[in-house]
């Protein structure tokens, strides 16, 4: 379509804004740029005074195969894998059907529903980590009554002979992720499912579907922008976490985030800090990959209003 | 043959009652319109009947079955809503196939049905289209084609038309009735425009605050109002409402002195009259002689208005009549066009039958001739 005069611009104001937005992509691009640079250069290189040895030094894969191979980093990797995986499918199950239901509701109960839900997410994070770090470390005398209990201990004997230890299992930091986390979730899909128009539903519970065949058959299907940029600030939670898995993993069970710490912390060879840049690279890429993949259902989630009839 | 019957059906929200005890019974193929302002309890009373509220007491019955505990889906219901419900992600024909599609209607026929319901709202082309790309009234023929496709026992219609302009909802008017009488479906269709009530319905159920205010058909609405309320609802302009007193067969209230009243009671009474029904004199000499208040010149007619009061009376002249704001001007009004009201409770007043009147016979030939011609 051809221009309208109104939206062309004089030639100087398109060169001013070329050079602001060519020197605003370098700034913001220089740190992330020069960390995935550093990594793959030998420490005499990658640390050198002469900016050009950083940029044009040989490239070596050297501190990537001592991250991931000799110091075990794909075991952080597999933990991060594992909490970002559970913390994402929960909250978002329970997000979406809690949303769905809080966003349709007309009783007062969902008000104080969503309220408390809001005081928890205004906790800060530290004090509900302290809370839960004495009881992960003495779980095994805690739950030793439910192991005790009539049916319900026969039930949990199927599973383990004794209860659990929580301090240092990846999968009990789930837990803790997913209730940090569960308040934002459902407050931001009942926000999107506040958008979806009410007719919809009715319609379709008229047209022959039940109440659950019309969530799923007509309202799911316009949420799923909704649903994908949940899951992202979900997964960013997770996968970004460090108060939460410094404290209640031990070194075994790490992942990524703290691990990285733990690697600039040593600092007894120069290698050293290099392997920790290469593991921040490493970090990053999945956040990359991940963006690009679904970066059309992420704008028009953010930008709301793409869900309505 | 599907009828629909409302018994003693009651909406409560806490201490508030929404609809009070409605009692209805709508025969098999009828076109029932649920008249009155917003709030009243019309949509609430149709969403009752979908299923899609749940009545606090009293029974619903679409056919012969109580439909109470029954699922909207289980009722042999469709719906058109004010706002359309389109399923955004789904193409016209989707949207349309959609009710097919999900009560596993043999497959092999969904195509004829979808194309023949889209045929009868002129939607032929616009199928492969999704429902952001259309205007408004090409939303409602979808939402219409799509309540259509299954032949459902009784069509429900929330003020289909409100969003719509006012050239195409004249145009979507006539649509709908026409397809109501093509596919001789019970119909219950809720608006708050009595035009639209006029001209749809076969009865039409006046409402107002949850209670129906008269239950008639639009000729009987309009020649009998069954109070004060119906009266100054119904027709455009409403009829005038004065208040006053009768006393031995004469109205009078300030400036307006109405004589041949016979039957009706002495005592503070509404009087109403219809614009059409009066003639419009300039100077005095009238029933009711007051200055020009406002004067409006609709084309066919000139609208004449008065001060009674504190009501304002119009009355309609022919169209050349003209006359300045505060000129004297007198309206004609024979007993005959006039409505006299119980100044208390609203309700009609009708004259006491051993006196012969010219009023109640003119209504009686107003509420009989009609129900042949509609019937």
């Amino acid at each position: 379509m051809a221009e309208t005069k109104a939206l062309r611009a004089p030639l100087g104001l398109k060169l001013g804004n070329a050079a602001f937005l060519a020197v605003w992509i370098v700034v913001a691009l220089f740190p992330l740029a020069w960390t995935a640079l550093m990594s793959f250069k030998a420490p005499v290189d990658a640390l050198s005074a002469n900016p050009l040895r950083v940029i044009f030094g040989p490239v070596t894969w050297e501190h990537y195969k001592a991250v991931w191979i000799t110091h075990g980093f794909y075991r952080n990797f597999l933990n991060s894998l594992l909490i970002t995986a559970g913390v994402v499918t929960i909250s978002l199950t329970v997000g979406t059907l809690a949303g769905y239901a809080l966003a349709r509701a007309r009783s007062n109960l969902a008000f104080w529903i969503l309220i408390t839900a809001l005081v928890f997410r205004a906790l800060p994070h530290s004090v509900l980590v302290t809370g839960y770090l004495p009881p992960f470390l003495n779980s095994r005398e805690l739950l030793m009554p439910l192991w005790d209990a009539p049916i319900l201990g026969w039930i949990l004997h199927l599973f383990a002979p004794v209860p659990p230890t929580l301090y240092g299992q990846p999968w009990a930091i789930i837990l803790v992720l997913v209730s940090i986390n569960q308040p934002f979730t459902i407050w931001m899909m009942r926000s999107f499912f506040m958008n979806v128009p009410h007719e919809l539903d009715e319609a379709a519970r008229v047209d022959g579907c039940t109440h659950f065949g019309a969530f799923w058959r007509v309202i799911m299907p316009v949420m799923w922008p909704g649903v994908i940029t949940t899951g992202l600030f979900s997964f960013l939670l997770a996968y970004n976490d460090y108060l939460v898995t410094a404290l209640l993993l031990d070194a075994q069970s790490q992942t990524m985030v703290p691990a990285i710490s733990q690697f600039l912390n040593r600092d007894t060879r120069a290698s050293d800090q290099i392997e920790a840049i290469a593991a921040a690279v490493s970090i990053t890429a999945p956040l990359f990959v991940l963006v690009l993949v679904f970066q059309r259902q992420l704008v028009s989630g953010l930008t709301a209003g793409a869900v309505k009839g | 043959m599907v009828g629909v019957v409302l018994r003693n059906v009651t909406k409560r929200w806490g201490s508030f009652t929404g609809v009070h005890a409605v009692d209805l019974v709508i025969g098999d193929r009828e076109f029932v319109v649920f008249l009155g302002p917003s709030g009243c309890g019309k949509t609430t009373t149709m969403r009752m009947i979908a299923g899609l509220e749940d009545p606090s007491d009293g029974e619903i019955l679409i056919g012969d079955r109580v439909v109470n505990d029954l699922e909207p889906k289980d009722r042999d219901v469709a719906m058109v809503f004010q706002n359309y419900g389109l399923y955004p992600n789904l193409t016209v024909y989707e949207n349309i196939r959609f009710p097919l599609k999900v009560r596993r209607v043999d497959a092999s026929t969904h195509d004829a049905r979808v194309r023949k319901a889209a045929a009868m709202v002129e939607l032929g082309d616009l199928l492969h289209r999704r429902p952001k790309e259309l205007s408004g009234g090409q939303r409602q023929r979808v939402a219409l084609a799509r309540a259509i496709v299954r032949e459902p026992a009784v069509f429900l219609m929330d003020e289909p038309l409100s969003n719509l302009d006012a050239k195409l909802r004249v145009s979507t008017r006539a649509q709908i009735k026409n397809l109501q009488h093509e596919l001789k479906v019970t119909t219950i269709y809720v608006t708050h425009d009595q035009i639209e009530a006029m001209t749809l319905a076969d009865r039409v159920v006046v409402m107002n605050k949850g209670r129906f205010q008269q239950v008639g058909t639009p000729t009987e609405i309009y020649d009998r109002p069954a109070n004060t309320f119906v009266a100054g609802f119904i027709g455009s302009p409403a009829m005038n409402l004065m208040d006053g007193a009768v006393a031995a067969g004469v109205f009078e209230a300030p400036g307006v002195r109405v004589p041949g009243l016979v039957g009706y009671p002495d005592g503070p009474a509404t009087l109403g009259f219809r614009a059409e029904d009066a003639e419009v004199a300039a100077g005095p000499g009238g029933e009711i002689a007051a200055p020009v208040y406002s004067i409006e010149l609709l084309g066919d007619a000139t609208l004449v208005s008065v001060r009674v009061g504190p009501a304002l009376v119009a009355a309609r002249a022919p169209k050349t009549f003209r006359a300045e704001i505060g000129d004297p001007v007198s309206f004609r009004i024979g007993a005959a066009g006039c409505h006299v009201f119980d100044s208390a409770s609203g309700e009609r007043i009708e004259p006491a039958p051993a006196m012969a009147s010219p009023g109640p016979a003119r209504a009686d030939l107003g509420s009989t001739m009609p129900i042949g011609a509609t019937a």
